[in-house]
């Protein structure tokens, strides 16, 4: 009896999950067909093919697009060296480093980038005499100084996300064997830490890509300048837009190839079964001891 | 002949408000054998723990080798004490091998070649030498444990401290550590044992010491606590364990 009761409801289940299922494949299917429709329709009556593939305008995006990937080079490697110090800086011993690293956090995730890349692109070379400032050129620099401080912010909670999920007996093992705290945390916990915050580092680092784009209001020559100045000029927004997104996607998709390879690297078994190795331990442990008894 | 290696003399150790250790005493000789057995709660670990400083205690002394742990630089102690965990606490990171290589190369500056070697011995030791290679999520719980045991050892200490490192381990695990620690035993390694597999406590073990509610209630040659514990506390534990 309870047996076909449990067939007859998992049946009404299969049922049902496959209905869920039909309805999500025609809400997918609708939303392609709509999308690849217009997307044709686009491509095929607002597109200049001929200006999509003319030498000047191909030359400039290429220009941009090459500064793009050296500012996002530069800042990602500045800005997760930054964020390893400031997820170190949040587990620190000493609450005056704590604190200072949870203020800078707070205050980084706190406030817009826009913002943030004003106040030095704007506002500090105003901190000197008129003409004193020695940066001539600072539209660069205060790019690379913003995007780093922003995403440090990020890529340092994300770090200790990460430490914090390395079990304490990691730590309490290293220790035991007679390394230092630091030590301990170099040998052991970062590594383990840097795996566990690995997807975390990658979403924030593709954002940060993204976050170039905003570059434009400060007279960075990347690919958004190249946009507007190409639309303000033949206004013709369909064809610079297309080789603003192929730009962009290829840039992001490099990134996310990269996380993918860290993350294989690294793979030295998956933390959900050491964990629920772990977790398991303490429970199965009571549970022996409660028979006993 | 034989002289104290570990002494606990009016050890007192709190959390916070609770006190969890009573006016500890204890000495382990050097190559005995003590195991620890107790109730849940009694501070078992907790006496481990204080031997290698993971805990502070509030009053009293610890003493390895005549000289004072609380006074001896932390690092440079606890080299010289073994640990191993219930939960086994590998480096998921490391190879076999490499987590009984890291501590000698890092922390005493080993060569790491020599280090290596000295690692491979090791895991023969403990009957993993076909192991060292694997990473500790693809060992069983018994490997995983032999090589935290192998861990310990590689940084020569004088005194193993395990804290029931069979509790963890599907029962059919069990004997293939509990066979390891057997072997140390016969080595003349100093050990203290926290278990609660009476069985091997009285095989291995040459003293018990029995804790109740933070205090150390009985110590007695292991055949005869076995036989007749001296204290009513040991009578009630032993038939509650029948
Ligand atoms: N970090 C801690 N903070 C506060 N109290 C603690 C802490 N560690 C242990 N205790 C308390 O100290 C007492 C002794 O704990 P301990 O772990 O030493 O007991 P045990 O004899 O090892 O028990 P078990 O057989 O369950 O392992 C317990 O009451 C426990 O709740
Ligand atoms: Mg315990």
């Amino acid at each position: 009896m309870a047996t076909q009761t449990e067939s007859e409801s998992s049946g009404g289940v299969l049922m049902r999950d496959r209905l869920v299922k039909r309805v999500g494949e025609a809400a997918a299917g609708g939303f392609v067909l709509a999308i690849g429709g217009l997307l044709a329709w686009i491509l095929s009556t607002q597109v200049d093919y001929e200006l999509l593939s003319s030498p000047l305008i191909a030359r400039r995006f290429a220009e941009a697009f090459f500064l793009v990937v050296q500012i996002v080079v530069i800042s990602s490697l500045l800005s997760v060296t930054l964020g390893v110090f400031v997820g170190l800086g949040r587990i620190s011993t000493s609450r005056i480093t704590g604190r200072i690293a949870k203020g800078y956090v707070e205050f980084f995730r706190g406030t817009p980038l826009l913002f943030q890349l004003f106040v030095i692109y704007f506002g500090v070379p105003r901190l000197w005499a008129t003409g004193e400032f020695p940066f001539p050129d600072w539209a660069l620099p205060a790019a690379i100084i913003g995007l780093t401080l922003n995403h440090g912010a990020y890529v340092g909670e994300a770090i200790r996300g990460g430490i914090d999920a390395v079990p304490d007996g990691q730590m309490e093992a290293a220790r035991s064997l007679g390394m230092s705290r630091v030590m301990a945390l170099r040998e052991v916990v970062l590594p383990q830490a840097w795996r566990n915050a690995l997807a975390a580092i990658g979403n924030d680092q593709i954002i940060l890509v993204k976050d170039t784009s905003l570059l434009t209001v400060i007279a960075v020559p990347e690919i958004m300048s190249v946009f507007r100045n190409i639309n303000s000029n033949q206004l013709d927004p369909w064809t610079p837009l297309v080789w603003v997104c192929v730009l962009y996607l290829v840039i992001t998709m490099s990134m996310s190839q990269l996380v993918n390879g860290l993350e294989r690297r690294s793979d030295w078994g998956s933390d959900s079964r050491m964990f629920g190795r772990l977790s398991g331990l303490g429970s199965g442990g009571d549970a022996d001891g409660g028979e006993e008894a | 002949m034989t002289r104290p290696l570990v002494e606990f003399d009016g050890v007192d150790k709190s959390f916070g408000d609770t006190q969890v250790l009573y006016d500890v005493d204890l000495s382990v000789d050097e190559g005995e054998v003590v195991v620890v057995i107790g109730p849940s709660g009694s501070g078992k670990s907790t006496l481990l723990r204080c031997t290698n400083r993971l805990e502070e205690i509030q009053a009293g002394d610890i003493r390895l080798d005549g000289r004072s742990v609380i006074e001896t630089d932390v690092n440079e102690i606890r080299q010289q004490i073994g640990m191993v965990f219930q939960s086994f606490n590998l480096f998921p990171h490391k190879t076999a091998l490499e987590n009984v290589a890291l501590a000698p190369e890092k922390v005493k500056g080993r060569p790491e070649a020599e280090a290596r070697e000295a690692a491979a011995e090791l895991l023969d030791r403990v009957g993993l030498a076909d192991q060292a290679e694997s990473y500790p999520n693809a060992l069983s719980g018994g490997q995983q444990q032999r090589v935290a045991i192998a861990r310990a050892l590689a940084m020569e200490p004088k005194v193993m401290l395990f804290d029931e490192v069979t509790s963890a381990l599907d029962p059919e695990l069990v004997g293939e550590v509990l066979d390891v620690i057997e072997g140390l035993a016969a080595d003349g390694m100093t050990m203290v044992l926290v278990t609660h597999e009476m069985g091997f406590a009285r095989e291995v073990g040459d003293r018990i010491v029995l804790m109740a509610d933070g205090r150390v209630v009985e110590r007695t040659e292991t055949a005869s606590f076995f036989e007749e514990p001296g204290t009513e506390r040991g009578r009630q534990f032993l038939s509650r364990l029948l």
